[in-house]
């Protein structure tokens, strides 16, 4: 684009990686350097995240793609800002540092250091667990699986024995994949993912989508079932019911290596096709069929199950139920079925390698979650220190005073109106981040960080899953180039700072690079080595590790039956459900339809944008609109996606400004309607990480409508609202 | 000569950035390679198929023998057409010659398009020497290589038609899109896009529209 400097065309070139944090899921990127300037991007062959495995070419997505455009963004914020008398200003580093520290001492004052609240999701190391937790003392940190992303399912994942990597089958050997509420060619955790499904489909292998809109995905399946939204827990009691009925299923695992098997079949015991076809809307004989298959498939089957069935209030019951079928085939651990992945055997914490004396200052401060009455009509607090929609009342109630955030917006997940005051109402709002927003144009100190491009990157964020099956990897890379204006590492900031504090003691490494080497300590590869190849293949490990090592849950089994979980049980009793897999039906906790107002309204995913954080970027919200047919528009926000059935009689037509209201309110600003018969009759959505308080403010924020709605199992934000369309005239 | 396979697009519209990226161009400036995206059917018995599509080097070359001033040369070494900036006139014929409605118009109203990445920018490829393979140094077309499904290919027709199954060559050699590209058949039984299936029609049904 026009942003990047000048190249003398005839200069030599040289190549350069990365491993692309745009959606933080690391694919292998290599770069052309000509005359200094990284002037083309483009995949890295066999990387375990960006190719489908061995023999295979790498490539990028649009996302990874667009982090050259991110080099050179003018728009990035490059410099560090505080605020005085009011007002955020420009700052050099030592003012910056000397000023957040001299906050961060008041703060512990006046408040304590429990009521800051660590909200650091995508750093590219783990140096801020340690400095927040350890050093400044606070105990209470928010994250993004758990609370915004897939509640339910990570949750149930982890006590049922499958872990928070739940969502990920080993694609290439199966021969019956289910995407269950997963557009996986268009939502991917790596392009692993779409590689390996479509190697599966040319080995013949059959894909059936569970899902209420029609997406690339369920254009590539066997069969599409186009489900009723929340209903997916009624499906697979269904199916669980049909597979025992038939005798399908997996005995001896079932008598080996599970716990609950008994409460499990008295839950499916009268949950037929034929019910299930009533609240789901498919057909009774084709749920038999599907059951019928997946069982016989496996252990070669598998479900890729990820936000779908994540992001609504009753997913953590619907979730169990669908896991409870990975339980019942026996496909865990197996060829083809649910993997359990394992990652490189880093040291993941350096300052025990260079034996520093660490204290742990957050010893004995409980977070206020778990300690004040106010918050006993929160059954989550049981499963889960923290949760999205009860900050803004902490804040309220004074148990919160302050935030830190790291390449996180929360303003983009839940609440949105409760968490503009919230953050309002804080001491103080610490942000490490690359774009302006509602949030860092809130905060009273603002780092900017070099993005990871322009740093010396090692990958320990989950290395695991990938398009080896068998094989323990690990990525890393060496700069491009310097850093945008006065960018610095994350590492880099924490070390400033920590030395402001006078904590500089226990942070000898003069570099993230140098930080990384004692991550790779028990790893026969040094940094440079790792990032002079931009990864290596570690050892393999076997399928079947439960026979050896058991389960990592209460019983050391898989587990239909959460019985034994403390926590969980503790929650279920509260909220009066069952322990063991059970139908929870749509509106016991979350909203559903009305006169009001009529419509599902969810938000989701594109292939163009993950986290809210990429939005800006020019080739993004451009190919956005094509793939629309709306580049002729000037608008570049978000689309409402809805049906001609719902659209027609609200005198609505693509291309025309709509607005979302819901018993919260109205929308904080209009957005795009397009019409489509791609989504269900009723059901209408919007891509997430738009308009207000978001990096590009274009479009409607989803979650703006949002008011506190979560699963009480998991705390997870309930990201799916009944609402109503208008026409917001003009275009 | 271009591949292309809509069983394996998954409708990314990364090709189209690589383009754009490896031609430093602008984002909002026209494709040189598209993606539009086919739906037919009322839900639930709704499809959409991605396409794309770019300009197809064509053996006939209909732009070239349009092209008023002689900008457009269909390369004898490589087969792969060329435009010369300093001859283009603007007037837009070859646009209307073109089944694919590849060539676009930028600010100064010239045409650029697809040079199989032979050289960088508009007007990149012209007087370039004769395209090396991959294998040679050459570089892989942008589309190519960042084809997140690798359902596009490109290269001599013998190599491209190695790469196809039976059925996308029997049609080829049928004369399916006046034997300007190869398509892979829709595998699954899709009720869209019969011209894509069946190769019979001509390509130019498949516009660059929405």
């Amino acid at each position: 684009g026009d942003d990047q400097p000048a190249v003398d065309p005839d200069a030599e070139t040289e190549t350069a990686y990365g491993n692309c944090w745009m959606c933080h899921h690391a694919c292998g990127q290599e770069l052309t350097v000509r005359d200094g300037t990284a002037v083309d991007i483009n995949g890295v062959d066999e990387h375990p995240r960006g190719s489908a495995g061995p023999g295979t070419e790498g490539t990028l997505c649009p996302k990874g793609q667009a982090e050259l455009e991110k080099l050179y963004d003018p728009d990035r914020i490059t410099q560090p800002y505080i605020r005085e008398d009011g007002e955020l200003r420009e700052a050099d580093w030592d003012e910056a540092f000397e000023y957040t520290a001299r906050r961060l001492e008041e703060f512990a004052d006046e408040h304590g250091p429990e009521q800051l609240l660590d909200a650091t999701s995508w750093s590219t190391t783990n140096v801020h667990e340690y400095f927040w937790g350890n050093l400044y003392g606070t105990p209470e940190s928010i994250g993004r699986g758990r609370h915004v992303c897939f509640g339910g399912p990570h949750l149930s994942g982890n006590l049922m024995g499958l872990g928070a990597n739940m969502r990920f089958v080993d694609y290439q050997h199966s021969d019956y994949i289910i995407a269950w509420g997963r557009n996986i060619f268009e939502s991917f955790a790596g392009q692993w993912e779409p590689k390996g499904v479509l190697e599966a489909l040319e080995n013949g292998a059959t894909l059936v989508v569970v899902d209420p809109q029609h997406t690339p995905t369920a254009q590539k399946a066997d069969h599409w079932l186009p489900i009723e939204p929340r209903t997916d827990g009624a499906l697979a009691l269904a199916m669980g019911h049909v597979i025992i009925e038939e005798e399908l299923y997996d005995e001896a695992f079932v008598e080996e290596q599970t716990h609950g098997f008994d409460a499990y079949q008295e839950a499916v015991a009268d949950k037929t096709p034929e019910w299930a076809e009533d609240i789901t809307g498919i057909d009774a004989e084709l749920i038999r069929e599907i059951a019928t298959d997946f069982a016989e498939a496996a252990p070669a089957a598998g479900i890729a199950l990820w936000t779908g069935v994540g992001q609504y209030a009753e997913a953590q019951k619907a979730s169990q139920n669908v896991f409870a079928l990975n339980g019942l085939v026996g496909n865990i651990d197996r060829p083809g079925g649910f993997r359990m992945w394992q990652g490189p055997p880093l040291q993941m914490n350096p300052f025990e390698e260079r034996g520093i004396d660490l204290p742990n200052n957050a010893e004995g401060r409980q977070p206020a979650l778990q300690l004040s009455p106010e918050y006993e009509d929160y059954p989550f607090r049981h499963t889960t220190g923290i949760g999205h929609t009860v900050v803004p009342e902490m804040v309220d109630n004074g148990h919160i005073m302050g935030m830190v955030n790291h390449y996180d917006n929360p303003l983009t997940d839940g609440s949105t109106q409760a968490w503009l005051e919230a953050i309002e109402t804080m001491d103080l709002v610490i942000t490490i981040d690359a774009y302006w927003n509602e949030l860092t144009r809130n905060a009273d100190v603002v780092f900017p960080e070099a993005i990871q491009l322009e740093k010396d990157t090692l990958i320990n964020y989950a290395p695991t899953w990938s398009a080896y099956h068998d094989r323990r990897w690990i990525s890393a890379s060496k700069a491009v180039h310097e850093p945008l204006g006065d960018c610095k590492s994350g590492y880099e900031i924490y070390k400033g700072l920590a030395e402001e504090l006078g904590w500089g003691e226990y942070f000898p490494w003069e570099s993230e690079a140098e930080y990384n080497e004692d991550m790779l300590a028990n790893i026969d590869y040094t940094f440079e080595e790792v990032a002079e190849q931009n990864f290596v293949l570690l050892e393999e490990f076997e399928y079947e590790q439960w026979e050896e090592n058991g389960f990592p849950t209460a019983t050391g089994q898989f587990q239909f039956d959460l019985d034994e979980e403390g926590g969980y049980a503790e929650s279920a009793d509260e909220l009066g459900i069952d322990t063991a897999p059970e139908w929870i039906p749509p509106g016991t906790w979350g909203d559903e339809p009305d006169d009001e107002y009529p419509l599902h309204f969810y938000d989701t995913r594109s292939v163009f944008f993950s986290f809210g954080a990429d939005q800006p970027l020019e080739h993004l919200h451009e190919q956005y609109a094509r793939k629309h047919g709306l580049e002729g528009e000037d608008y570049r926000g978000n689309y409402l996606v809805m049906n001609p059935r719902d659209a027609e009689p609200r005198g609505i037509e693509t291309g025309d400004m709509v607005t979302v209201e819901t018993a919260a309110g109205e929308g904080d600003e209009p957005a795009m309607a397009y019409v489509s018969e791609r989504t269900q009759p009723g059901f209408v959505t919007a891509e997430f990480g738009f308009g207000t308080g978001n990096s590009h403010e274009e479009g409607m924020n989803t979650m703006w409508v949002h008011d506190t709605q979560h699963d009480p199992v998991s705390s997870q934000v309930d990201r799916h609202l009944a609402a109503e369309i208008r026409p917001a005239g003009g275009d | 000569m271009f591949y292309f396979d809509p069983n394996r697009c998954i409708g990314c519209h990364a090709c189209s950035v690589a383009c754009k990226q490896r031609h430093d161009r602008d984002a909002d400036a026209d494709d040189w390679r598209t993606v539009s995206h086919l739906s037919r059917g009322e839900y639930p018995d709704f499809e959409e198929v991605p396409i794309s599509m770019s300009c197809m080097h064509c053996h006939d070359a209909p732009c070239e023998q349009v092209c008023p001033p002689d900008a457009i040369i269909k390369r004898d070494e490589d087969g792969i057409v060329t435009v010369d900036r300093d001859r283009c006139i603007g007037c837009h014929y070859c646009a209307w010659a073109c089944p694919f409605g590849a060539p676009t118009y930028d600010d100064e109203g010239l045409m650029s398009k697809c040079n199989l990445c032979l050289g960088e920018g508009p007007g990149g490829g012209h007087g370039q020497p004769e395209r090396q393979t991959p294998e040679d140094g050459g570089p892989t077309p942008a589309c190519v290589d960042d084809c997140v499904g690798e359902a596009i290919k490109a290269g001599p027709q013998s190599e491209v038609m190695a790469e196809a199954t039976e059925k996308a060559a029997e049609r080829f050699e049928q004369g399916a899109y006046g034997k300007r590209v190869i398509v892979e058949p829709l595998e699954e039984d899709a009720d869209l896009a019969d011209a894509i299936r069946e190769g019979d029609e001509p390509a130019g049904a498949i516009t660059y529209e929405g």
